[in-house]
């Protein structure tokens, strides 16, 4: 298994975010994380990227645990933070230079076959640039780390459709081979019903279901995934 | 590693150094042109008698320069790494955290260090030319607490910015302040010399205290 959680509970003050909460996920799988707002989805992601101690329970992401990831592991795993965060004070060549050295896998030319596509120059600060193309400089920057696990905290946030589609295919390429394992979370559903193999929907405090993502659509016939989110957690 | 470290705060820094800089120097060439001006309207006997009767310093304009100069590099550090949480972003990159953390801070010192020792030499070099050996051993003694209060106002700056909660940077900010004030007393020029040891303890100490605030963030307190 790349990501194993077990007795997850965490509570904000006395809220209770989740009781318990178990998953795992295998190998070479894309997994959406899907739930309303509040329910946690943003809080699993700091837990498995190590910057929040659950009260009880643990993660291990390729086998170590997330608050102690040692640095051979931390490097076969790409983060992309909400709103596709990155050192905005560099620029689209500074950043790669800046991260090259620290990855023993990278591939300089997977960031720069992303960037192609966009209308920037390389000495153009990333704090200059669109949502959209902000999007793809972390894209490509994770692309070129190689890494074995990729955790995407909502990929679609603030792009267009254009855009979202653009991260889309891209993902979708580089994780075409198999041997890749992403766990993310969108609040677009059609993006991710694009690129998933297993969704888990959130509750309010658990999980609601965990499969596979064909056998969800299989079990409710000529349904979207957005349509079965909402029959199953509610409108509101 | 460390080299790609250093040069990410090198370019969140650069513009603030470069500044500094140009502050520092023309701070410089004021109180030199002071001293001068002082010197030729009272002539040199009669500044030297009001100085060693009045204790009178020359670089009083350069009395909070070194703390807004930690201050200032602790700020241009730190908060790009606070907002949006790109500290995760740092984190997370396969080195020890806390090695890249002790990297940021060292770099940190060095630059307060550095500007401190300059200075300072620039100016006992310059006082030099007129004045003799044991007012430049006063002055040194008077104005080192002032250059302590670098390091110190940037470690405490550091631990500030790097608090996760709003509220506990407030509950940090009043005994950082407090703490400040000991790099400042009015007293008699040398009359600080045997409190020295003791505020440069201090300040080697303060580096426990970013790190503290680290291990808050990566519990996600």
């Amino acid at each position: 298994m790349v990501i194993e959680c077990e007795n997850i509970t965490h509570y904000y003050g006395n809220r209770l975010i989740y009781k318990n909460l178990n998953f795992s996920v295998e190998k070479g799988k894309i997994l959406g994380l899907l739930g309303k707002n509040g329910t946690g989805k943003t809080t699993i992601i700091n837990i498995l990227n190590g910057y929040l101690k659950p009260r009880e329970g643990n993660c291990r992401l390729l086998g170590e645990e997330t608050n102690r990831l040692s640095p051979d592991t931390k490097a076969r795993i790409g983060l992309l933070l909400e709103g596709h965060i990155q050192h905005s004070y560099f620029n689209v060549r500074q950043i790669e230079q800046y991260y090259s050295r620290f990855f023993p896998r990278w591939q300089s030319n997977e960031y720069w076959r992303l960037l192609e596509k966009l209308q920037v120059t390389k000495t153009q600060k990333i704090n200059s640039m669109s949502c959209g193309q902000r999007s793809q400089v972390a894209l490509g920057l994770l692309f070129a780390q190689n890494p074995d696990l990729l955790i995407l905290d909502d990929f679609s946030m603030g792009l267009d459709p254009g855009y979202r589609r653009l991260f889309v295919e891209s993902l979708k390429e580089f994780t075409a081979s198999g041997e890749k394992t992403v766990f993310l979370t969108s609040h677009i559903i059609q993006d991710m019903e694009m690129l998933i193999d297993d969704c888990i929907i959130l509750d309010y405090g658990k999980i609601l279901l965990h499969m596979p993502a064909d056998t969800l659509m299989n079990q409710h016939p000529g349904k979207t995934l957005e349509n079965i989110f909402i029959e199953l957690t509610g409108k509101y | 590693m460390y080299k790609s470290l250093i040069y990410k705060e090198w370019i969140k820094t650069r513009s603030t150094i470069t500044l500094l800089a140009a502050v520092f120097l023309a701070a410089g060439i004021y109180s030199f042109m002071k001293t001068g001006e002082e010197i030729r309207l009272t002539g040199m006997i009669s500044f030297w008698d009001t100085l060693i009767q009045k204790g009178i310093n020359f670089f009083t304009y350069y009395k909070y320069m070194p703390l807004s100069l930690g201050i200032l590099t602790a700020i241009t550090q730190y908060i790009p790494e606070i907002q949006q949480k790109r500290l995760k972003l740092t984190l997370h990159l396969p080195m020890p955290e806390t090695r890249i953390i002790i990297t940021m801070l060292l770099y940190g010192l060095a630059v307060t260090i550095i500007f401190s020792v300059i200075t300072i030499a620039v100016l006992l070099s310059g006082l030099s030319v007129s004045f003799p050996r044991e007012i430049i051993r006063l002055t040194f003694w008077f104005i080192l607490p002032w250059f302590l209060a670098s390091p110190a106002g940037y470690l405490l700056a550091a631990w500030i910015i790097i608090e996760p909660k709003p509220h506990i940077r407030i509950l940090c900010a009043v005994p950082s302040a407090a703490a400040m004030s000991f790099f400042f007393f009015n007293a008699k020029a040398g009359a600080m010399q045997p409190f020295i040891i003791y505020l440069a303890i201090f300040t080697i100490i303060l580096i426990l205290f970013p790190l503290y605030s680290i291990t808050r963030f990566k519990e996600g307190k």
